[in-house]
């Protein structure tokens, strides 16, 4: 049985195009005690880890997804025909960094924290969805409220907010003085 | 100025005050907790007085910095009557500004680690691959695609007081520039949007024909991103040089 649950769940992961999650697993499969479900899951990942596979399901966002192997980047590339993959400007990097440790926040605390005006440059993370607006500030001018969305998560390999670099390694970050490179 | 000026970098290079602030606290390698205001001050404003000219819009923000560094500097002259221990470092707040951005700066390098690490994944939501770029699936419209929308925007505004040609002289030349005017700024143009703005019958002629010849040119291209969807004028980059 568990052998079966295996290999629907490793279906479920592969037809989803973001991160399924536990929960929507065991959505899915009512009929099946809530422990099997993780046993099977555990299994499936371990069977992933293997050298044997050019695919692995990765914990994302809070779900599991699909993924290929960094080593192997080059050959998809060369496949897909595409140079390089895009990286976000320093702008839209510093913002996102500024929602993701303050959040939830506003444009002009963003800005103030920043240093910079960024209203232009988080109109383009909205449009690229790695930020969403979750309300408005209960304060003059109600301005709205930014929050990073699963899609940063995802973007960044992170399972949650608390995988975030923490404060100790931003710390040693600033000791060192490193200045990030464009 | 004791300190050996070994190197003076652009202001432009520095994104705001605090960016400049940082890079100087650094270069002499102080404790941020504990500026020696004085001697920051006036490396700042020997930063300032570089530029001849003050460009308002941005330098408006380095102006304010010195401003406020000026104020901590003569809070710290005043003489106290008590240096009570709970009494506020007027430096305080600036301090905390400075720790806030340094953090921001140091977390941005760490999600830039991360971000290089992921990019060499390819997941699920990448799919279906061919449509990474934005770019999505364009299909170049043809000019009887072209004349159908321009004639069915000149018939909406028919309606109007439109067809009275006003004496105004446009020329394709102007006309030219003003559409490459707007590619430049906004990298794409709207077509439908485009010409419910001309105001005259002839404008919008001239708008049309000069639309035709930079598409003649292939210096833009008029696309569809689905069948029947808004056509959209992009701006082609120059094989020659790259630019657009």
């Amino acid at each position: 049985m568990n052998n079966r649950l295996k290999t629907i769940i490793e279906a479920l992961i592969f037809i989803s195009q973001k991160p399924l999650t536990l929960e929507k697993i065991k959505d899915v499969l009512e009929e099946f005690p809530s422990k099997d479900i993780d046993q099977a899951i555990e299994e499936l990942l371990q069977s992933f880890s293997s050298n044997e596979r050019g695919i692995q399901i990765i914990p994302s966002a809070g779900g599991y997804i699909f993924a290929t192997k960094p080593e192997d980047d080059r050959w998809i590339r060369r496949l897909l025909m595409i140079e390089r993959k895009n990286k976000l400007s320093l702008a839209a990097l510093e913002t996102l960094s500024t929602i993701a440790y303050h959040q939830p926040i506003t444009l002009s605390e963003i800005s103030a924290l920043r240093d910079t005006d960024s209203s232009h440059t988080l109109k383009t993370l909205l449009h690229k969805k790695l930020i969403k607006i979750v309300g408005r500030k209960k304060s003059p001018g109600r301005p709205l409220i930014y929050r990073t969305s699963d899609k940063f998560l995802t973007y960044f390999g992170l399972n949650s907010l608390s995988e975030l670099p923490t404060q100790e390694e931003i710390s040693k970050i600033m000791e060192e003085g490193e200045d990030i490179k464009e | 100025m004791e300190s050996a000026e070994t190197y003076q970098v652009n202001l432009e290079v520095f994104q705001g005050p605090l960016d400049l602030l940082l890079f100087l606290i650094r270069k002499q390698k102080i404790d941020i907790h504990d500026i020696p205001v004085a001697t920051i001050t006036q490396e700042y404003l020997q930063y300032l007085e570089q530029k001849e000219k003050i460009n308002l819009d941005r330098e408006a923000e380095f102006l304010l910095m010195a401003a406020l560094l000026i104020y901590i500097k003569s809070q710290m002259l005043l003489p106290r009557e008590a240096t009570l221990e709970e009494e506020e470092d007027p430096r305080q707040s600036l301090v905390h500004r400075l720790l806030d951005y340094q953090k921001m700066k140091a977390a941005s390098t760490l999600l830039r680690k991360k971000e290089a690490e992921e990019l060499l994944k390819w997941k699920r939501t990448f799919l279906p691959p061919f449509l990474e770029t934005e770019d999505l699936d364009l299909i170049e419209v043809s000019l009887f695609d072209l004349a159908e929308a321009f004639f069915t925007v000149m018939k909406k505004k028919e309606r109007g007081d439109f067809q009275v040609i006003k004496r105004k002289e446009y020329s394709v030349e102007e006309k030219t520039e003003e559409i490459l005017a707007i590619l430049r700024e906004n990298s794409y143009l709207d077509f439908l949007d485009f010409f419910a703005r001309q105001v005259t019958l002839e404008e919008a002629l001239v708008s049309f024909f000069s639309l035709l010849e930079l598409i003649k040119a292939r210096r833009v291209i008029a696309v569809q991103e689905k069948l029947f969807q808004s056509i959209k004028v992009w701006i082609t980059k120059d094989p020659a040089t790259g630019q657009n």
